[in-house]
């Protein structure tokens, strides 16, 4: 009589090889292991490996001298999980800093501690539109403190999709999610970029020397402009300092970077496969609903009694030039205030503001920072009432 | 049986689950029954289809009497879930596993080293040329809106062919090389797949874990080479299939599996018609036939990287000159470093295609290796930064 097993492998009808016979080989668990082993190259290990980690230990020490001779130095990345750990620092009554690089650079942290008897924490960041960071403390049932947002038009009226207010959503996402392992490797990685200088991420990347190599593009090719190179250094709390390197205007990098900004913040023109007019009418549009997202956040804010503030920080040269060309006060600061009834400091309206000048045309030097945010400490108390 | 249908509904309920749920509401649908599912918001567990294979390698063997049930539970847990290739693979069969587990790993300097420059050559794989050289070209034109002109949408679909290369090869050999560093032996994964000479020789190259296990547990039980040809055809198309299937919960995964079921018939009927043909197999044959493997393969690639099938024909249509006046999106550097890597990868492939890593790092100077992974390492420290995730955790 057959198994009560085979006869339902029977009625399953599978096929002939599930019914097979193991080889020896094959059933040996309890036995000895299969016969197969990786094949290990018979060469000298012990001697390649010494010769190696000699090589890479001399090429990292060299690298390193070398990028500090030509003028770098050691500081963090900025990235989205040292943001993180700043955020999280945000208290119900903390102040904070949100908006682009020249609330980033051009707002000293001591000046303000002094003058608001709190100390800020930054949020700001390069090339960062700082509406993601205004709606997600608005969203913050927790938060009701103050909020002191810079103003480069170009970036806060960035529409969804574009790098910079890419850059603000990640940010807000990585605090949202951060991993325990990507905030262990912050923990980890920031003694490093403490003390070694060539750990740039922005710039001394093996992609970023790679981008350097100037190669001439096609005639019509549709690429990015190039982002300037390092001139500032940033720490724990993320206080970006300009460094002296850049702080002559007439200075080799400062000139450099003036002429990259330029690009960077001309409107890039209508993509080939949207007409015109229709492409224009997106952009109104979008600045439109920023307008009525940033009120309604603002809104939200303060029916929790918190407080903001927006600010216009100094801007030179042709850059200031181009501003005022593409992105008129009248069309985007006043309507801002207007439709959010926030108090605005426009560094123009002061004349101890409004004679400072940007090196770079975009950010205040180390020095003129603090002086800036001293000068500006008692019309952010008018504004906020405090 | 029970052992098979748990392993498979964990990995239908957390991979398959919404994209089942939206096609049932697509067809009701079509029959104007308006059904609104609720979504669920799975987490889809990372390596999920890797260790459902690893854990069913062990069901299917033992039912199919290969492997005779372990006694430990340590045993089966290590086999299951064995950490360096448990989210990305290589998929390891039980029964290549389990029977190293009958005695104390034996580590040898030779060995530990060894895995040591594996996992150097799997993170430079990864990190230096997935990441670094090609990734960027790849992202920008499978995520650009516009039409694309030729050379761009060619150039971002070769860029993706060899980042999943790097990639995922290179998540492999560092899972061997950290293997053989704790004293285990995994088998390889890849067999330097773009010189194969057809797409059965690319399967036996490309996700070797993969291809074989669909092969044995699959397409075999079907009926293998053993039944008529028609039958054959329709079981390499539905081994396929699920093998596309099992790469994501998408149509564009499907379609991938399909085309390269496609191919495969294909290439059985091209055999039959011209195998004996007397230019068969001359030099110039071959190259063409890898050539055309090689391109056939790029094309399955836009479906795979694709986000939809909008994407995805908008790439074709670039790549196929639809677009007269397509735009020009990547940099002159862009180009030739993707046109520098891809020709590289074609031309080691080539040359070690009946060879393996092993025989040509015996044969190679030992110069030519002590610079080759000096070079490496450096180019990993000098990367630095955040790497994006392996492209295979997802699945």
């Amino acid at each position: 009589m057959p198994s009560s097993t085979s006869s339902f492998k029977n009625r399953l009808r599978l096929p002939r090889l599930f019914f097979r016979q193991p080889t020896e080989a094959e059933s040996v668990h309890g036995g000895p292991p299969l016969e197969f082993e990786r094949p290990i190259p018979p060469i000298p290990w012990r001697g390649i490996t010494v010769i190696v980690a000699i090589i890479v230990i001399a090429a990292t020490t060299a690298w390193e001298i070398y990028c500090r001779s030509i003028g770098y130095g050691p500081t963090l990345n900025d990235n989205e999980d040292l943001w993180t750990l700043v955020r999280r620092k945000v208290e119900p009554e903390s102040i904070v800093i949100i908006g682009d690089s020249r609330g980033w650079y051009d707002l000293d942290l001591d000046e303000l501690q002094e003058a608001l008897g709190k100390r800020p924490l930054q949020l700001a960041g390069g090339g960062m539109c700082g509406y993601p960071v205004l709606a997600d403390l608005a969203n913050d049932n927790n938060f009701h403190g103050t909020v002191i947002c810079s103003i480069a038009p170009r970036l806060f009226f960035a529409p969804p999709g574009t790098p910079p207010f890419e850059r603000g959503e990640k940010v807000v996402k990585r605090f949202h999610n951060q991993t325990p392992a990507q905030r262990m490797s912050e923990y980890l990685a920031m003694p490093l970029e403490e003390h070694v200088a060539f750990l740039k991420q922005e710039e001394l990347t093996l992609d970023d020397l790679l981008k350097s190599i100037p190669i001439p593009n096609r005639p019509r090719a549709l690429v990015p402009p190039r982002l300037p190179p390092y001139f500032g250094t940033e720490d724990r709390e993320r206080r970006s300092r300009m460094i002296e390197a850049c702080a002559d205007p007439n200075g080799e990098l400062a000139r450099m970077i003036q002429k990259i900004w330029i690009p960077l913040f001309t409107p890039p023109p209508p993509p080939s496969y949207i007409p015109k007019e229709e492409f224009m009418a997106g952009i109104g549009k979008a600045i439109e609903q920023r307008f009525a997202d940033a009120a309604v956040a603002v809104e939200k804010l303060r029916a929790r009694g918190g407080k903001i503030v927006f600010v216009r920080l100094p801007v030179s040269g042709g850059l200031k030039q181009l501003e005022d060309q593409t992105t008129p006060r009248a069309k985007i600061w006043e309507p801002l205030l207007q439709r959010t009834n926030a108090p605005g400091i426009y560094f123009e309206d002061y004349p101890e503001l409004a004679g400072f000048n940007c090196p770079e045309w975009s950010h205040l030097s180390a020095g003129d920072s603090v002086e800036f945010t001293r000068r500006l400490a008692p019309h952010l108390r008018t504004a906020l009432k405090m | 049986m029970a052992s098979v249908c748990m392993n498979l509904s964990m990995l239908g309920f957390f991979k398959y689950g919404n994209f089942l749920l939206e096609n049932f509401q697509w067809l009701l649908a079509r029959i104007d029954i308006i059904y609104h599912p609720p979504h669920l918001d799975i987490l889809l567990p990372v390596g999920i289809s890797f260790y459902t294979f690893h854990s069913l390698s062990y069901t299917l063997d033992i039912y199919r009497g290969v492997l005779q049930p372990t006694r430990s539970l340590r045993d089966f847990v290590l086999a299951v879930s064995f950490f360096p290739q448990l989210v990305a693979g290589p998929i390891v069969r039980a029964g290549d596993f389990l029977p190293q587990l009958v005695r104390a790993p034996r580590l040898r300097l030779g060995q530990v080293l060894w895995g040591l420059l594996l996992m150097t050559l799997g993170l430079f794989e990864k990190i230096v040329v997935a990441d670094t050289l090609l990734s960027g070209s790849a992202d920008r034109i499978f995520g650009y809106s516009g039409p694309l002109s030729a050379l761009d949408s060619w150039i971002g679909v070769l860029a993706f062919a060899g980042q999943i290369f790097f990639d995922f090869a290179g998540y492999s050999t560092c899972a061997i090389g950290a293997a053989l560093c704790l004293g285990f032996h995994l088998k390889d994964n890849f067999r330097f797949p773009y010189a194969a000479i057809g797409f059965s020789d690319f399967w036996r190259r490309w996700h070797i874990s993969l291809s074989t296990f669909l092969r044995d547990y699959l397409y075999i039980p079907l009926g293998g080479n053993q039944v008529r040809p028609l039958r054959a055809a329709i079981n390499l198309v539905i081994v396929m299939f699920l093998g596309g299937l099992w790469h994501g919960a998408a149509w564009t995964f499907v379609i991938w599996g399909l085309l390269h079921g496609s191919y495969l018939v294909i290439e059985r009927v091209v055999r039959v018609l011209f195998e004996n043909k007397p230019w068969a197999n001359n030099f110039a044959t071959r190259a063409l036939a890898g050539f055309a493997t090689y391109g056939a393969v790029c094309i399955a690639w836009v479906f795979f990287r694709a986000s939809d099938f909008t994407v995805a024909s908008r790439m074709l249509d670039g790549m196929f000159g639809r677009h007269a006046h397509g735009d020009a999106i990547l940099s002159t550097r862009e180009i030739l470093q993707v046109a520098i890597v891809t020709i590289c990868v074609i031309g080691v492939h080539w040359t070690l295609r009946d060879s393996n890593i092993e025989t040509a790092v015996t044969r190679l100077p030992r110069w030519v290796v002590t610079t080759t992974w000096a070079l490496m390492a450096c180019a990993i420290v000098l990367t630095q930064g955040n790497s994006n995730a392996f492209i295979y955790f997802q699945f």
